[in-house]
């Protein structure tokens, strides 16, 4: 029960949250001009090098792509059998106290993090990549290579690990409806909730009708929790390896329904083919409680590489 | 300037995910959280910037994440106060707060009593 409070206000105080950012969100992207205006700042002109991912140096690199910043191209730096995609970035944008304030600027950040992804997207099409982490800048060529030949044999490892699998992101979503329909079909032939049916007084009709209420939602928690362990074991099952991530908020994402998962996947990429199958059949199999099964990718394999997941230095 | 890169051939077997569709939670939950970490010469902490940490964390977070960061911290937060009261400027925030805190309490209390009478009743 204090759990359940705590859950409500907790999401109370997020709803809240979430709608001022996302207004603000609209609001700055209303009255800032959309095109990034480099060329209207006093700029110093000073650059540093953008990382985006690191591929085996005999990798097929894609070519004549844009960075995060629109002025400069994507290029490659190699170093240690390694080559790692980068672009050039304004110092008086990215140096360390405008990015800071920067990041603050959601309108900023979305359209440097899709440039990122996008990049990124391409590299894994072009062959086994390891992403790195939003905002890893380095002064020069130089120092990027020493970087490369440090970490050589991590990134060696990590390449070894991704070779040939892909990561893909499945989401699960229900209709919060048809869950509470089934829910509720389900409570309905609980015993010792109809006794008492026989003239109730109201308050007694009152209190009955609350405790199943709170039957039929507790059914429907339980139902969702066994659908999306379901669901993301069957999908473990076919996958070298398997993450959950937190569900996401829908004004963001866009999404319909209840995100009962949302998982990433790492499949050898032979298996593809097969985890679509798995994904159509998941989505027949629970097809009462109105479940759609969200699958895409290739992704950038963000959530497999090994050491990935710890914090930054 | 327009060279497409070699397409791998899977790329055309999926639903896929066309750039510019992708929605921001997907790209922000992986590249702010994911991807391998390694120092660069331009110190930043994504963790530590606060408003980004907060309000991002919050847009693509689950209510286990929030409840694991605490719920009481943004209370005492200046420019979380602001943030919350939005446009109607100078800090009804607060206020609001409060209201909602209160309505909830009242809504737990009022669970509470009718638990027990529900208790009571069937017992």
């Amino acid at each position: 029960m204090l759990a359940r409070a705590e859950a409500e206000a907790v999401k109370v105080l997020r709803d809240a949250l979430v709608r001022a950012a996302i207004a603000e969100r609209a609001q700055s992207s209303e009255s800032a001009p959309v095109p990034p205006k480099p060329a209207t700042r006093p700029s110093s002109g000073a650059t540093a090098l953008w990382a985006y991912g690191v591929l085996a140096a005999d990798a097929d690199l894609p070519r004549s792509l844009t960075g995060v910043d629109p002025g400069h191209p994507v290029e490659a730096v190699s170093a240690g059998g390694l080559v790692a995609l980068v672009s050039r970035v304004p110092l008086d944008e990215f140096g360390a106290e405008p990015l800071r304030e920067n990041l603050n600027d959601l309108a900023w950040l979305e359209r440097v993090a899709r440039a990122h992804e996008s990049v990124l997207d391409q590299a894994v099409q072009a062959g086994t990549c390891v992403p790195l982490r939003l905002c890893t800048i380095y002064e020069s060529d130089e120092s990027l290579r020493a970087m490369l030949e440090r970490e050589a044999e991590s990134f060696a490892d990590a390449l070894g690990h991704l070779a040939g699998r892909e990561e893909w992101s499945v989401k699960l979503l229900v209709d919060a409806d048809a869950l509470t329909h089934e829910a509720r079909a389900q409570t309905e032939d609980i015993p010792g909730l109809e006794q008492g049916t026989e003239e109730p007084s109201e308050g007694g009709a009152y209190m009955l009708r609350r405790r199943v209420e709170r039957r039929v939602r507790e059914r429907a928690a339980q139902l969702a929790t066994e659908v999306a362990e379901s669901v993301h074991g069957r999908l473990d099952a076919h996958a070298v390896d398997a993450v959950t991530r937190p569900a996401q908020n829908p004004e963001l994402s866009g999404h319909d329904g209840d995100m009962l998962l949302n998982g990433a996947y790492l499949v050898e990429a032979d298996r593809v083919d097969a985890l679509h199958a798995l994904v159509a059949e998941l989505e027949r199999d629970y097809g009462a409680l109105g479940a759609r099964l969200e699958l895409t990718g290739p992704w950038p394999p963000y959530n497999f590489v090994p050491g990935g997941t710890g914090t930054a230095p | 300037m327009d060279e497409r890169l070699p397409r791998h051939s899977t790329a055309n077997r999926l639903p896929g995910r066309p750039t510019q569709n992708t929605n921001l939670a997907d790209i922000l939950e992986r590249v702010l959280d994911k991807g391998i970490v390694i120092a660069g010469d331009i110190q930043i902490n994504l963790l530590d910037i606060e408003l980004l940490t907060i309000k991002l964390r919050l847009l693509i977070a689950s209510v286990d994440r929030a409840r694991e960061m605490g719920i009481n911290w943004w209370e005492s937060d200046a420019s979380l106060q602001s943030l919350d009261s939005g446009e109607q400027g100078n800090g009804d925030g607060g206020h609001v707060q409060q209201l909602e805190r209160e309505n909830q309490e009242l809504r737990d209390r009022l669970d509470r009593l009718e638990q027990r009478l529900e208790e009571h009743t069937s017992g």
